[in-house]
């Protein structure tokens, strides 16, 4: 219909600056369809990591000990009410021997190997053949490989296959072919499944890696978890359910999605800003148009629709492109995702739901921007078209008060499109950082012109004149500034408030490490070093070392739960004051760890435990033996392990009872003014001892540094939010020049130069960006205090994070002096005739 | 005399796209220091193009204005902002002022431009002079929106004049003013003319504002069709004007 094309011809009318906005929708679709490829692709790779590692199993009991769970166990398992099925495996990894058709015997990559006992296996797990036949008995010899490895080394139906196991190779034929990779975790496609008893004989084991068990209808895992925790006494273990399984592997992938989200929604928001601002522009130029159309007869609602149409055309097209760059976006993700958490989200699947979900929301936000801008296009009254200039001020009022409905509204598509993974609290989180941002934009109007004034009086030393008009240019649509301000302060407060909370983080990690660590240099091994060794001796020999103490990592199991250790000699940390006891006695409880019998807990495992000072732990030794240690102290931060903070125990018990063989880590702390000749010397007889001597702070920077690249991919995020914002002053300031054009004019006949008009728009970007700067830090200190403080690290000794005030401000100069260049060329060329034209 | 100000043969053609339209066909005219000169003729008849090319605005499409002496019609863009900011001083029919600056600073504009400082001196007793010329004083503060639209045009006519252009150029001042504040316009410039000795080209359809002026071109469709020679005259009737424009046929 004719309106319609009118909508599209308006647009087309102002190429630029459709395209900008057009651009902006779909950076913020982009970004959105990307992070909800992410998290439903991290989704997929738990679904699926899960299945592989325990198929339909409902519990799985793992062995803690090298020689694995002996019959006994598996007997004693068995046997436990509530249990249907319980099927033992053993998994190793080793290599093949050459295969028979392949002439050379040339190294090859690792293979997983799996014994299973087939009829109980196969109750619990899936196995999809492509070809071949399956494993019947626990004693044949006979092999199932992954089609994967079949490619990779040549295997067919029938090959011979010879696993390397502890003595001589074993010979098996392969009589079936997996499809695919195959359903074992880790191995990357390369599996070979074998009977039990055979892979038992191979590599020379009394028992079995793992149980997996099946439950009986109607029994609670829980039950059956407490009645393996009275029956298995004798031997560690680690057990482990696909419902753990799952929500740890999402709990380690949540703060990342949930900040992806977030940054995501922010991007959002910000190109809502710029939808809003350049369809209120775009009315207002056509305002006239308008008038005219409601003269001849067209209705208000066909006025709104008509906004509305335009709006939607740049919805869809954004929207769409958007998905594009979301591709792009995503797999230039998922690869950071891999390297940051470890974990193997792929992205690069394409998710349908997250598409469409991104495009209907890139959509929806167009449209409810457009919401406003199509309501003073309505109230525009015919009268309008007569009058000779132009100075509506029904378009330039109230546009603030919609914005908190585009807030509600981005809010509210936010949380319906929020991971289910990052969790209530990362929402609350990202509410409560919006609503500062929200707060902050609505505020911009008022600080606005004083801030402007003061902070561009160093400009008018230099160019008063222009200053002065430029300042008047922004102070003549407040709230066409307001929005475009706003989108750039956003931007500029999520690099700022991102590189708080990663300068915290750093600072928490590094005073962690300080608070546990006695000493100023680690020495570490890649071997235990007993304690009968010499080297302890020669390095607290060394002129300028006070003390040498040593530290041991390992496991420990507990009540079926998996537990990082570490071996301290408690004199030692009580002579240098580290740790910090949450409580328990410090003195008595690290002279008891000396004595032996005894256990220090970080406060993550106590509360995992439920255990407090004065309770015994009652570990299972293998052999059936066990020891008893009693809890004399919970500090607040331990000895950082694999995989979580460690429980401390004295050396007497470590080396004694649970066997740890030596230390594999020396702290050295120096004389107070011991020089670095010390230092240097310390690092000589480490080299000579086959040690790496490292200065604390080396091993603080590196974990820093793994933070680092986690709020790279963040920081990335929020330059694209910066990218938007950019785009919304191009918009403005052409805008600016298209309504001056007049006044431009008349300056060049009264002789400004060319250069000076340009210099005009400078400014005014300048002043933008002055402005933006300033109000980004603040907001971005804001919104950081918001972050750390719902994450309880808010602390005074954070400092500020100057380094991102200082990349905002650069940012915030930038940005829009970049964006400057078209408007301000667009201002040099006004052509002093046409703009004389009475218009 | 030299003249001051002269047009030799001027063209002036638009192009638009495919077509193109002609609105000056060749124009010749000589303007005498001091002389007060109106420029006459219908709608579209080429008045404005013809005043823009006089004032460096715009070149013309062949022939040549010669300012001074010096011919102006190829400036490069540099110098003829720099001819515009020291020796001409236009006035337009509307929107001449910024809106966001007072009448005192907008009348200081040309100097502002140019970087200089106006709070003192020799330039502000200039300033302090115009306000006079056009009176306005006591109105230095307020905001053009605060004025009427012949007091607007008035604090145009004082911009033009600060500099003590050797031209002041002006397309239609009165065209949207009623007859008595036109008529005070006009008064103001007929004193800076007649009492300072100023150089005025005036462009207009008004017989009463043409009457003002020692001479009037008649322009018609790009050509000057007639030349009106009525001397300086205090009491600016238009009665001569009109009978011989009704002899042409106006
Ligand atoms: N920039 C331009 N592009 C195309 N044509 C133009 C342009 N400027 C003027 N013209 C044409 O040149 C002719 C003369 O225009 P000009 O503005 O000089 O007339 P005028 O005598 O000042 O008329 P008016 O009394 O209405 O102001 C007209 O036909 C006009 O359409
Ligand atoms: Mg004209």
């Amino acid at each position: 219909m004719g309106l319609d094309r009118l909508a599209w011809r308006i647009l087309a009318a102002r190429p630029l600056r459709t395209l900008l906005t057009t651009l902006g929708v779909a950076l913020g679709v982009g970004v959105l369809s990307s992070s909800l490829a992410m998290s439903a692709g991290i989704e997929a790779a738990v679904d699926r990591t899960v299945r592989d590692v325990v198929g339909s199993a409902d519990l799985r009991v793992a062995a803690f000990l090298e020689g694995g769970l002996s019959e006994a166990t598996v007997e004693a398992i068995r046997m436990t009410d509530g249990i249907e099925v319980a099927a033992p495996s053993i998994e190793r990894r080793t290599f093949l021997g050459a295969p028979v058709t392949s002439a050379g015997a040339e190294a090859r990559e690792a293979v997983t190997v799996v014994g299973i006992e087939p009829v109980a296996w196969s109750r619990l797990h899936e196995l999809e053949l492509v070809a071949g036949a399956r494993l019947a008995r626990i004693d044949e010899p006979s092999a199932l490989i992954t089609e994967s490895l079949a490619e990779a080394d040549g295997y067919i139906l029938g090959s011979e296959l010879r696993i390397q196991g502890h003595d001589q190779p074993t010979t098996l034929r392969v009589i079936g072919i997996i499809a695919g990779p195959g359903p074992v975790a880790g191995a990357a496609g390369r599996a070979v499944i074998v009977p039990v008893d055979v892979a038992r004989s191979a590599f020379g084991l009394e028992g079995v890696t793992r149980v997996d068990i099946g439950l009986a209808d109607g029994v609670s895992a829980r039950d059956v978890a407490e009645r393996l925790a009275e029956r298995l006494t004798l031997e560690p273990y680690v057990l482990s359910s696909p419902a753990d399984l799952a929500e740890g592997l999402r709990a380690s992938t949540a703060d990342f999605q949930a900040t992806t989200a977030l940054v995501a929604a922010i991007v959002l928001f910000v190109g809502s800003f710029l939808i809003v601002n350049t369809l209120s522009m775009t009315v207002g130029e056509r305002a006239r148009e308008v008038g005219l159309l409601r003269a001849a007869g067209a209705t208000r609602a066909q006025v709104v629709r008509f906004v509305l149409a335009g709006a939607l055309v740049i919805g869809i097209a954004g929207s769409a492109f958007g998905l594009v760059l979301g591709l792009l976006l995503g797999s230039l993700m998922a690869g950071s995702v891999r390297a940051l958490t470890g974990f193997p989200a792929e992205v690069s699947s394409l998710n349908a739901g997250s598409l469409a979900v991104a495009f209907l929301v890139g959509v929806a936000i167009t449209i409810a921007g457009a919401v406003e801008p199509a309501i003073q296009a309505a109230r525009i009254s015919p009268v309008e078209a007569l009058r000779a200039r132009l100075d509506l001020p029904a378009t330039r009022r109230a546009r603030l008060g919609w914005l908190a409905l585009v807030f509600v509204a981005v809010a509210i598509l936010a949380l319906l499109a929020w991971p289910p993974a990052a969790g209530a609290t990362g929402a609350d989180r990202a509410l409560g950082v919006y609503a500062v941002l929200l707060a902050a934009t609505l505020a911009t109007p008022f600080v606005l012109p004083p801030l402007a004034r003061i902070l561009g009086s160093p400009l008018a030393a230099f160019v008063r004149l222009e200053e002065r008009l430029a300042r008047g240019s922004l102070a003549r649509d407040r709230s066409r500034t307001a929005l475009t301000l706003g989108a750039l302060v956003v931007g500029l407060a999520m690099i700022v408030a991102l590189g708080w909370t990663a300068q915290a983080a750093r600072n928490a990690a590094t005073a962690w490490l300080a608070d546990v660590v006695p000493g100023d240099e680690v020495v570490t091994s890649i071997r235990p070093i007993g304690p009968g060794e010499a080297i302890r001796g020669q390095l607290a020999a060394i002129e300028g070392v006070r003390s040498v103490t040593p530290i041991a990592t390992f496991d420990l199991a507990i009540r079926g739960l998996r537990f990082d250790a570490a071996a301290i000699v408690g004199a030692d940390f009580l002579a240098d004051g580290r740790l910090t006891f949450i409580d328990g006695e410090r003195a008595a409880a690290l002279r008891a760890l000396d004595v032996g019998g005894a256990a220090i807990l970080p406060l993550p495992a106590a509360e995992r435990l439920g255990l407090g000072v004065g309770d015994t732990i009652s570990l299972a030794l293998g052999a059936g033996t066990t020891l008893d240690l009693r809890v004399v102290g919970v500090v607040e931060r331990s000895i950082p392990g694999d995989g979580g903070e460690a429980i401390l125990v004295g050396w007497r018990d470590a080396s004694g009872p649970i066997g740890v063989p030596g230390a594999d880590v020396f702290a050295v702390r120096f004389e107070d003014g011991a020089g670095p000749a010390a230092r240097e010397a310390l690092e000589t007889a480490a080299r000579d001892a086959a040690l790496e001597a490292n200065p604390l702070s080396r091993v603080q920077g590196a974990v820093t540094d793994a933070l680092g690249r986690v709020f790279g991919l963040f920081d990335a995020l929020a330059l694209v939010a910066v990218l938007v914002a950019a785009l919304g002053i191009v918009n403005t300031l052409a805008m600016g020049v298209v309504e001056r054009v007049h006044e431009i004019g008349v300056l060049r006949a009264i002789g400004m130069t060319r250069r000076q008009a340009s210099r005009m728009v400078v400014v005014e970007a300048t002043i933008l960006g002055l402005v933006g700067a300033v109000l980004g830090a603040v907001v971005g200190l804001g919104v950081g205090a918001v972050l750390l403080f719902l994450s309880g690290g808010l602390v005074a000794s954070a400092g500020l994070p100057w380094a991102s005030i200082a990349i905002a401000a650069v940012l915030g100069l930038a940005g829009p002096a970049i964006a400057a260049w078209y408007p301000s060329r667009l201002a040099s060329r006004v052509s002093i005739v046409r703009a004389l034209k009475f218009e | 005399m030299p003249p001051i100000l002269e047009a030799h043969d001027l063209t002036k053609r638009f192009e638009l796209g495919e077509s193109s339209v002609e609105a000056l066909k060749g124009v010749s005219l000589a303007v005498q220091p001091g002389e007060f000169v109106a420029l006459m003729g219908p709608s579209g008849s080429g008045k404005s193009t013809l005043l823009q090319l006089l004032g460096g605005l715009d070149q013309p499409t062949t022939g040549a204005v010669v300012f001074e002496g010096e011919d102006i019609s190829h400036l490069s863009d540099d110098d003829a902002t720099r001819l515009r900011r020291e020796r001409t001083g236009f006035v337009f029919q509307a929107f001449n002022l910024i809106p966001l600056l007072n009448v005192r600073e907008n009348i200081a504009l040309p100097f502002t431009i140019a970087g200089q400082d106006t709070s003192r001196g020799e330039l502000r007793d200039r300033i302090r002079e115009v306000i006079t010329l056009v009176e306005l004083e006591g109105k230095e503060r307020h905001r053009p929106d605060q004025l009427s639209a012949g007091e607007q045009q008035r604090v145009a006519v004082a911009r033009a004049l600060v500099t003590r252009p050797s031209v002041l150029l002006a397309d239609e001042p009165t065209g949207n003013l009623d007859y008595t504040t036109g008529g005070e316009l006009l008064d103001a410039l007929w004193k800076s003319c007649d009492g300072a000795g100023q150089t005025v080209v005036l462009v207009t359809h008004d017989a009463r504002a043409a009457a003002y002026a020692d001479r009037v071109f008649v322009i018609r469709d790009g050509r000057i069709r007639d030349e009106i020679d009525l001397g300086r005259r205090p009491d600016h009737s238009a009665a001569p004007l009109i009978a011989r424009l009704a002899q042409v046929g106006l």
